[in-house]
């Protein structure tokens, strides 16, 4: 009996007719999945990896001390840092340039968690295409530009955050007053 | 004017007629193709070229039309330049003795007329099968004279291929041709009037079926669409024998295909499913208007055909090549073979 099944679904096509069926059902219950992207976008997860981007403190200085971390982690040698100090401050240090050749990063975010105070993030955005592809080498000033465009709200200066914690940067000028 | 000045004008206006009917709807098939396609692939289809998409095929066309004609190097020109036509030609001549509606004359100018054939001529259907087999010609000729490896082999694939499944397409409408004892379409579509118990894939001596499966099998493998489509496998000859070709050559082959598409539908219409006649005895609309609704009746018709070769494509994967041949010749020829001894019985022993 089950040979003879088996020769009338062979006779019939009967696989190629379920086959035939499941792609019928498909244009019945049309139903896209597709969307038309450059009209209608994707809203991505927050913890999406895009565009890096330098960031600032709520008073407008730049985080960035100039350590070198984030040259140091990244892969594949998309960071350039050069440090100097901060005029007139001796034991302070700050990125006197900072560049990023945004044609060969990864996206890997591997910078973002090498910084010590947070001055990198990645940011959402994506569609970076541009034609000539050396406005992909991307300096300080537009770094932060990305920054200020992504990331509205902005963090304190650490020792805002935390007024009870000593400061090992004794040379910063204008610390808050410790209430006795 | 004289009489045959007269004939010559209206068969002219006749052929411009169909020629358009027929590019218009290889415009729409394009469109609908990729719609359905889509569709049946939970997708959208194109969406940006006017509403919906419905403007693609223009854009498709201007863009053929514009694209920079290249003859590879090594190539052989003559044979090159031949092959599109080769293809095109044959494909678009076969709708000369297609009837589109009801067999009816008008008379005009003292002169009798047929309106929806061009040219009723009484070998019809192997004026059709002589045709299309020239049109292998342009695939087979396009692949050798492109010098280009891929293109070789999807001429020398499309040449078995198509020979063999020439043979079954043959073989398949020799039963309708038994039942039917004319070579016309237009009498063969005649016998089958009145219903669609008459139609020949449901008719009395002996159902033309298994006929008719083997006919649409064949067919599809004929025209080179998917499952069969090895002559063009894009995972494995880039594009088959066009591989080399580009704008408004690349564009006729294209053509070609789809008129094929086309034509096949309109057979398997006309020869198994009763052409313009409706599945319901006689005409609801009143006998003036009669011929709207054969013209419907076969469109529609042809056009669910179409839509069959666009859901196999969306869901049957490409057959490898010996599965193609053993298919052809160790299962489709003989059914077709039986179905003659045992149509050809019926129809000794129930005569017409």
């Amino acid at each position: 009996m089950t040979k003879f099944t088996a020769w009338i679904k062979t006779i019939i096509f009967y696989e190629i007719l379920v086959g035939m069926k499941a792609t019928l059902s498909h244009l019945l219950h049309y139903k896209p999945i597709t969307l038309q992207y450059p009209h209608e976008k994707r809203t991505l997860p927050d913890s999406y990896r895009g565009m890096l981007a330098l960031l600032r403190y709520d008073d407008g200085t730049e985080k960035c001390v100039g350590c070198d971390l984030c040259e140091a982690a990244c892969p594949s040698r998309v960071i350039k840092v050069f440090s100097a100090e901060v005029p007139g401050e001796p034991t302070k240090r700050y990125a006197k340039e900072y560049y990023m050749d945004m044609t060969r990063c990864l996206f890997c975010g591997l910078c973002v968690d090498a910084c010590p105070v947070d001055a990198l993030g990645m940011t959402r955005e994506f569609e970076w295409a541009v034609y000539d592809k050396r406005q992909l080498r991307l300096n300080k000033e537009q770094l932060l530009a990305i920054g200020d465009r992504s990331y509205p709200v902005r963090e304190k200066r650490l020792e805002f955050q935390h007024p009870n914690v000593a400061f090992f940067n004794v040379a910063f000028k204008g610390l808050p007053e410790k209430e006795s | 004017m004289t009489e045959v000045g007269i004939k010559l004008v209206f068969s002219l206006t006749q052929i411009a007629v169909v020629l358009g009917i027929v590019l218009l709807t290889v415009m729409i098939l394009t469109l609908a193709e990729r719609k359905v396609l889509g569709w049946m692939q939970d997708r959208m289809g194109p969406m940006e070229v006017g509403p919906y998409g419905v403007l693609q095929p223009i854009a498709d066309g201007l863009k053929l039309f514009f694209k920079e004609d290249i003859v590879p190097a090594g190539a052989n020109k003559f044979l090159f330049s031949l092959a599109p036509i080769l293809a095109l030609v044959p494909a678009l001549i076969g709708f000369a003795v297609i009837p589109f509606g009801p067999n009816k004359t008008i008379e005009l100018f003292g002169y009798q007329f047929q309106p929806f054939v061009i040219s009723d001529i009484n070998i019809g259907i192997l004026y059709i099968l002589a045709f299309t087999s020239i049109g292998a010609y342009g695939i087979i000729l396009g692949g050798w004279a492109s010098n280009s490896k891929y293109s070789l082999l999807g001429g020398l694939r499309s040449a078995a291929q198509v020979i063999s499944y020439e043979l079954n397409v043959g073989l398949a409408i020799v039963g309708v041709l038994l039942l039917a004892g004319s070579l016309s379409l237009v009498k063969i579509t005649e016998a089958q009037a009145g219903g669609f118990w008459h139609w020949y894939v449901f008719a009395f001596p002996f159902p033309q079926i298994f006929a008719f499966v083997v006919y649409v099998i064949s067919s599809v493998a004929e025209t080179n669409r998917l499952p069969f489509d090895l002559p063009e496998a894009e995972s494995e000859l880039v594009a088959g024998f066009f591989t080399e070709y580009s704008g408004m050559r690349f564009a006729f082959f294209f053509l070609a295909e789809y008129a094929n598409m086309i034509l096949v539908s309109c057979i398997a219409a006309a020869l198994f499913l009763g052409g313009w006649n409706a599945p319901y005895p006689g005409t609801l609309l009143p006998e003036s208007l009669a011929w709207v609704e054969g013209v419907m009746w076969f469109t529609v018709k042809v056009y669910f055909f179409l839509f069959l070769f666009f859901w196999l494509r969306a869901t049957l994967p490409r057959l490898r090549y010996d599965q193609l041949m053993r298919f052809g010749w160790k299962v489709m020829l003989p059914i077709a073979l039986g179905n003659i001894l045992v149509t050809s019985i019926a129809a000794y022993l129930f005569p017409r």
